[in-house]
């Protein structure tokens, strides 16, 4: 490895666990524009599998919002009345073991999560393996594929009505 | 079945299910559950899985009905078989994953092997067994009585008096409506189940799945986010649409009565889409049925039901409730393809994950609502709950279903009437 690549590997390496890092805060947060504002415009896919290795055309999934039902979900969260997350929960997770390949000109972003979630009297704890498909923009990247592969994805889980 | 004989204070179910409300005690009493295991899920038939999730030999799925894990698995000779998920040795979990395919199940204890039809075909060292030990004798355990309609397998533990079919009763119409939207007849149940955790008794469950009330509260985020997606009926207090009561606790909210007040629009029950933009279904149905019998169906659309006591037939969906405590649910749900429909079969898939489930744009509201309402009947005072709206004003026609307007509880009072007989009818057999 020569060492402009190796410059190059650590600087992007940098500037993506930035974005995983900012992404993680506005959905702790409940930043739901902004979060969205993170997203490609256009041909994207959330996809939260119900079970690892699923063919999503023919099983059900958690998730699977193209971009305008990305927006749809976007929009009733932010009536306020989107009873689930009203009041909202107290969410921080943990983003860490992050793997970075290049794939053309998209960057595919592995990383695990540890999520708790303060609701009421419980503490819930949510953990999973995330791969981001990222594309570089002027600002950063844009997402343009993320898939949450929750550990306990084929049992019975609560209410999922944050952002994970 | 064996059945518990423990001496507890009898429970008077005459006096806590009234007509026209109920007692808080019903969502919160460990005996009350208790009892419901026994009298309604052990004694009475419940939903167990489908036909179709299990198409090949060897093919299997574990569920709980009641207390007991059940392992419904089909054998080389085609039969549907429902067993105890339990070695008859020594007792361990045979089956631990939730679905599967097996050739032959063996127990990981000690490897006792039974064939899929149940017989025991092998055990380690079978000559230190006394002289009278018989392997016929000790295969794994069928469920006392199992019966299908329309593909559907439903069991019953301890056995009671009734048929299936006197237990479904008018509630055939309903499962004849979701298979009759088949160009075959059939549907397949292929697409995985989600799993999802209600904080909720099992029975605010049955309530709001035929609660033609709240939509436009609970559901008012998602209306308001994406109206077409919320389906096209008319949601006003003066709507068509009609809620019945069948008789022995199954209801619907018969939204195909509003569908052909509308006018002779089709798919209104799958977003109004245009029907040329399913040509391969709507001419398969154009085949099967004719086009005067075919469009009928497409204007009317699937049943949106609850049958007694935890199946429903949620549209383009199925749904089943599991109960595990007084305070937890466990609710699963799956949608429903049409043999014949894979264009339709691809939307109603798309459409399952943005309402249902744990993270759906529906569901995950009527948990909240659910947990909500359990965390309130915990308060003692007001001891009732009301459940009287509509009471008093319904059409009962001639076969005995009762009609009332989509805001009425007569879908709920349906469950309830039937709950109260078979609770209160276990303990006069009893004294």
């Amino acid at each position: 490895m020569t060492t402009a690549t190796l410059e190059r590997t650590t600087l992007s390496a940098a500037a993506v666990e930035q974005f995983l890092y900012l992404e993680a805060r506005l959905q702790d947060e409940h930043r739901y524009d902004e979060w969205e504002a993170l997203w490609a415009s256009e041909d994207t896919l959330y996809w939260v599998p119900r079970r690892q290795d699923a063919d999503p055309a023919r099983e059900v999934s958690y998730i699977y919002d193209n971009r305008a039902r990305l927006a749809s979900r976007i929009r009733q969260l932010n009536t306020g009345v989107r009873h689930s997350q009203a009041p909202q929960s107290g969410l921080r997770r943990l983003i860490s073991n992050i793997e970075i390949s290049e794939n053309g000109a998209d960057v595919e972003v592995q990383s695990n999560f540890i999520l708790i979630e303060s609701r009421r009297a419980n503490l819930t704890t949510w953990a999973g393996r995330t791969t981001h498909v990222l594309v570089p923009a002027e600002d950063g990247f844009r997402i343009k594929r993320k898939t949450v592969v929750l550990v306990n994805c084929a049992e019975a889980i609560d209410n999922l009505a944050f952002l994970v | 079945m064996a059945t518990a004989l423990e001496i507890q204070p009898m429970i008077d179910y005459r006096h806590l299910v009234q007509d026209g409300r109920l007692h808080g005690s019903l969502y919160t009493s460990p005996q009350i559950f208790a009892d419901e295991m026994e009298q309604i899920f052990h004694r009475g038939w419940s939903f167990v899985a489908h036909d179709s999730e299990i198409p090949n030999a060897g093919d299997f799925v574990v569920r709980r009905v009641g207390t007991q894990s059940l392992i419904a698995i089909r054998s080389k000779d085609g039969e549907v078989h429902v067993f105890y998920n339990r070695c008859p040795h020594r007792g361990a979990t045979l089956c631990q994953t939730s679905s599967g395919h097996r050739s032959r199940i063996t127990c990981p204890y000690h490897a006792w092997t039974f064939a899929l039809d149940g017989r025991l075909i092998g055990l380690p060292d079978e000559a230190a067994y006394p002289a009278d030990f018989s392997k016929a004798d000790a295969g794994l355990t069928p469920v006392a009585r199992m019966d299908t309609y329309g593909g559907f397998i439903f069991v019953n533990l301890i056995p009671n008096e009734l048929t299936l079919r006197e237990h479904l009763g008018h509630a055939t119409e309903l499962i004849d409506a979701l298979l009759g939207l088949s160009p075959t007849g059939r549907i397949q149940l292929s697409a995985g189940w989600m799993k999802h955790k209600m904080r909720s008794n099992w029975k605010m469950i049955v309530e709001n799945q035929v609660d033609g009330y709240h939509a436009p509260m609970v559901h008012g985020s998602l209306i308001a986010a994406n109206r077409t997606f919320a389906t096209v009926r008319d949601r006003k207090p003066t709507s068509p649409t009609r809620v019945r009561d069948f008789g022995m606790g199954h209801s619907d909210i018969d939204h195909a009565s509003d569908y052909r007040a509308a006018g002779d629009r089709l798919f209104r029950w799958t977003g109004g889409i245009d029907p040329e933009r399913l040509p391969v279904y709507v001419k398969a149905m154009n085949d099967a049925y004719g086009p005067e019998d075919a469009r009928r169906r497409l204007i009317e659309g699937p049943p949106h039901s609850m049958l007694f006591p935890n199946l429903s037939l949620a549209e383009m969906n199925i749904m089943v409730i599991e109960p595990v405590s007084p305070q937890h649910s466990i609710q699963y749900t799956i949608p429903v393809f049409l043999e014949g429909a894979d264009d339709l079969n691809a939307r109603t898939l798309r459409r399952c994950e943005g309402a249902m489930g744990p993270a759906g744009m529906l569901i995950a509201d009527d948990a909240e609502i659910g947990e909500l309402t359990q965390m309130g009947v915990a308060n003692l005072e007001p001891e009732w709950i009301l459940l009287s709206r509509g009471m008093g004003k319904e059409e009962v026609l001639a076969n005995g279903v009762k009609l009332a307007g989509l805001m009425d509880e007569t879908s709920q009072r349906g469950f309830w009437s039937h709950y109260r007989e078979v609770m209160a009818a276990s303990q006069e057999v009893s004294q």
